[in-house]
Order: C-alpha cells, then sequence, then structure tokens
C-alpha cells in the first residue's frame, strides 16, 4: 500500500508536490497587474492573487487570508513570491508560508516608493534566483498517500451523474482506502443527497453539520428569491438533459466515493486527516478549484457532461466526461472519456483503474490539456460586502 | 440487444436515454435486474428521461432511487420527463411556488 505510487516533489513538511512550480501570489488587489508581470516574465511561474484589499471584513477577511496563505503552501508550490501593498498584510501571509516550510520572498509595493515598476524589476530579480534554485530539486518516489485530490463537476448533463462521476467516487475511494486525501465540495449540489452524504459521515456530529450546510445554501437560494432550476442546475445542464437540484445532486455527489466521510471542512480548510472530506464551499468551478488547492489538493479530477475548460493554474486538472459525442468534439480538452462505461464496454472497476492511471501519471508530470493551455485563474469566494 | 436507454435503480420511475430516442421505436431498457423494452411516445433527446409507466401529475418522480422533484402534469409510459412537466421540491418557500415554467433564458 505503500510502494510507489508516483514520482512527486517532497517538502520539508512531509508533503509530495506533483508540480513544482514558482507562485507569485498577489495578495492584494493593488499590486495584481504588477504580479502578473513578474509571473509572465519568469518562465515556469504561475500568477495567482486576489482582486480585493483592505475593504474585506468578516468571514471574507478570515478565509481570504486563509485561501492566500493555502495557496502559498500548496505541496505544488516549490517557491512563493508574495507580493503586496502593505506590509502588514505581506507579512500575514509571509509568516504562514514560512511555518509551512515553502521557501518564499516577500515583497511590498510600499517599499518601493509605490512604484509599480521598481516592483516587478525586484520581483523579477527576486524570482529568477527561487526559480534556479527550486529547478535543481528532482521527483522522488511516493506512494498514493501523498495524493490530495479535488473533485469537481462542472457543465455537468446526466451523462456525469452516471458514467463520471461514480468514477471518481471509485478513484476517491482507492486513493482514501491507501491513506491519501479526496475533498468534494459545491455545497447546493448536495440538496436532495444530504441524507445519503450525512449516512455515510463517521460521526453523528459530521452528519448533522452535512444536512445543515446544504439546508444553509438552500435557505440562501429561497432568500434571494431564485428558482434553482435554470440557476442550478443552469441553462447548459439543462439543455444536456438534467432537470431539477434533486437529480443534479444525486449525480454529483457519487464523487465522494461509497466510503466513510471523515468530515467537512470550510472553504480553503485543510483537512486535519486523510480520508474522504467535503467542503462548504460555493458550486462554480472556478472558485471551487480554488478552496480545494489552498486546502491542499494536489491534483484535481474533474467531470463535464457538455465541455468545461477550467482547471486550476496550482493542481494539474484532469478533465473527464462520460458523452461520447463530447469526448469526441473536445478532443483537445478532455483528458479521459469514461464513455465506455455508459456504453457498457467496461466496468466501473476497469475505468476506475484507468483514470488512477492517468491520476499517477499527471501526478508524475504527465501534462493535462487545461495545464498546457493555462485554462484556469485561481479565484477566491467571497462571503459578503466590504467597506 | 444493447441498450438504449438506463434505469440505475429497480425503484426509478425513468430511465435515461443514452442516445436520441425517436418517437414509436420499441427500444431495450437496461435496469439492475436485467433489461426490459419501452415504447416512447415522443422523441427522446439523448441523456434525457424517459417515463417508464405512467405517472399522474403530483408523481415524486424517482431516480438513482431517489426523489429528483414532483410532477406539475401527467407523462404516460414513453413520454419525456423534463423542466416542462418536472418541479424541485428543493428551495420552494412556503407556501409552495406555482409551477415553474421553464426558465431558458
Amino acid at each position: 500500500m505503500n510502494s510507489a505510487a508516483f514520482h512527486g516533489y517532497w517538502r520539508t513538511n512531509g508533503r509530495v508536490g506533483t508540480r513544482n512550480l514558482l507562485l507569485v501570489l498577489s495578495v492584494t488587489g493593488l499590486t495584481g497587474p504588477a504580479a502578473r508581470r513578474i509571473a509572465s516574465g519568469l518562465s515556469g511561474a504561475v500568477f495567482a492573487g486576489t482582486p480585493y484589499g483592505g475593504g474585506l471584513i468578516g468571514e471574507d477577511a478570515t478565509a481570504h487570508r486563509r485561501t492566500l496563505a493555502g495557496l502559498a503552501t500548496n505541496p505544488n508550490v516549490g517557491a512563493a513570491m508574495i507580493v503586496g501593498a502593505d506590509e502588514t498584510t505581506v507579512d500575514d501571509i509571509a509568516a504562514r508560508t514560512e511555518a509551512a516550510g515553502t521557501p518564499f520572498a516577500a515583497l511590498v509595493f510600499d517599499h518601493t516608493g509605490h512604484d509599480a515598476l521598481t516592483l516587478v524589476d525586484r520581483g523579477l530579480r527576486a524570482g529568477a534566483k527561487l526559480l534556479k534554485t527550486i529547478s535543481r530539486q528532482r521527483r522522488e518516489p511516493a506512494p498514493l498517500s501523498a495524493i490530495t485530490l479535488g473533485l469537481e463537476c462542472g457543465r455537468s448533463d446526466p451523462s456525469s451523474g452516471i458514467g463520471a462521476n461514480p468514477v471518481l467516487g471509485a478513484v476517491a475511494d482507492r486513493v482514501a482506502d491507501a491513506g491519501g486525501t479526496a475533498i468534494v465540495g459545491e455545497t447546493t449540489e448536495w440538496l436532495g443527497a444530504e441524507d445519503r452524504l450525512a449516512a455515510r459521515a463517521q460521526t453523528a456530529e459530521v452528519g448533522k453539520a452535512i444536512v445543515a450546510a446544504a439546508q444553509r445554501r438552500e435557505g440562501l437560494a429561497i432568500a434571494a428569491g431564485i428558482d434553482l432550476t435554470g440557476t442550478n442546475p443552469g441553462r447548459t445542464n439543462i439543455e444536456g438533459g438534467l432537470t431539477t437540484i434533486e437529480e443534479k445532486s444525486l449525480g454529483a455527489v457519487s464523487k465522494a466515493g461509497t466510503g466513510p466521510i471523515a468530515g467537512l471542512v470550510a472553504y480553503a480548510e485543510p483537512p486535519s486527516a486523510p480520508g474522504r472530506w467535503l467542503m462548504d464551499a460555493p458550486a462554480y468551478a472556478p472558485e471551487s478549484l480554488t478552496g480545494f488547492v489552498a486546502a491542499g489538493a494536489n491534483l484535481v479530477l474533474f467531470t463535464t457532461g457538455v465541455g468545461n475548460s477550467f482547471g486550476s493554474r496550482l493542481a494539474p486538472t484532469v478533465k473527464l466526461t462520460a458523452n461520447p459525442a463530447t469526448a469526441a468534439r473536445l478532443d483537445t480538452q478532455i483528458d479521459v472519456s469514461t464513455a465506455p462505461l455508459i456504453t457498457g464496454e467496461e466496468d466501473l472497476s476497469s475505468a476506475a483503474q484507468r483514470v488512477l492511471d492517468e491520476v499517477c501519471a499527471v501526478a508524475s508530470g504527465a501534462l493535462t490539456f487545461s495545464e498546457i493551455f493555462a485554462d484556469g485563474e485561481e479565484t477566491i469566494s467571497r462571503f459578503g460586502p466590504a467597506l | 440487444m444493447s441498450a438504449a436507454a438506463i434505469t440505475l435503480d429497480a425503484s426509478d420511475d425513468v430511465a435515461t436515454a443514452l442516445r436520441e430516442l425517436p418517437a414509436g421505436e420499441t427500444v431495450a431498457v437496461s435496469h439492475p435486474a436485467g433489461q426490459a423494452q419501452l415504447r416512447p411516445v415522443e422523441g427522446i433527446p439523448a441523456f434525457h428521461k424517459v417515463a417508464l409507466h405512467d405517472l399522474p401529475g403530483g408523481t415524486q418522480v424517482r431516480k438513482y432511487g431517489a426523489v429528483i422533484g414532483e410532477l406539475t402534469s401527467s407523462v404516460p409510459a414513453g413520454g419525456l420527463v423534463h423542466i416542462h412537466n418536472l418541479r424541485s421540491l428543493k428551495a420552494v418557500a412556503a407556501p409552495p411556488a406555482p409551477p415553474s415554467e421553464g426558465t431558458d433564458p
């Protein structure tokens, strides 16, 4: 069970990266453009950041800091460059990055005489040195237990629930049974299936928390006066054949496998132990993926029905579909087709093995289409108004 | 005969079409216990749902062995079940809102 499943980058805290990126992280909106210029000037650097800053309050402020620190300390980040407008914000994220053992550089706009070009100049020079250092690290054997999966579905149709999400669930079961971690979010898409999830919770307390989280989302929809039919499921879901949130959810939650659910975490909160976890998070893929990655996911499995090009920039995102027409039409988007499961040419176990093989190949460095096209952008959720 | 539609649970009221099903063509439907035959009374687009038996208005329709919503009108065996005749029971503020029409933008 602990034999080598893939080759990855071992970090000083014992976690393993499937990539070895220089992350240029803008922790304030003001420094986003400069941070993007720094990242675009450095081969192998990836930009992530927030468009927001000082006005964030309450849950937003807490979740933002947690997410930014989570991105900086994701195991796929070989080194982080933390760029921000003010020393307080940069120092906070830098301290959390240092605590995780991630090499970093910190750059503060206020220390440049408020000159974004000076900031870019310093960033390029510091980033070049970090890249040179991290390029010397080599991939080494790592067990399946070092995998943390983020499990997502987007632009689903009924093929997702029948032939793609159950495969993710079977892979999640294998990873979790080997001591790894799998995270499923998209709380709205538990509605109608929340009792099934709660019944699998490791403790009664977790079960209650799962039901409460789903009911809270339902309450948000009612309070907003929104008819979920047309919103979630959305237009593309409905055109693909889905009808109600219940139908979508019953197909979506099969991503969480069949084994016990260890617990429920908040948006971007890292699970405290291996196993199958739920994250109470928005369903929209860009926000959802960033929640997983900030919680430590080093690889994402993402199913689609009609097609969805988006991926994480920090965690390689494997795109899957069970819709044969989509697999044929989007042959530079879909990494794995599980359509043979629907047509009866393959059983669940062999489809799961095929996907697990792809997980290990990608974890060892094989590229996914969303990675090749850099199709994605880390997007931090918002929870309320700002000052 | 390879199935043209799939029933996921023995208690389900609907099957999911695995390809476009023309009206009047008798097709094989797979279900957990084996295979059955069904004749759609109208065209069923790929991956949409077809009623396995006559379903009166108000039926709480089952798929995956669970309720996916409530019928706003009756559907005969072989009829299409979609948002024109099925509504969600979730996020419906009390008192129940009138049946929502399709909201294709």
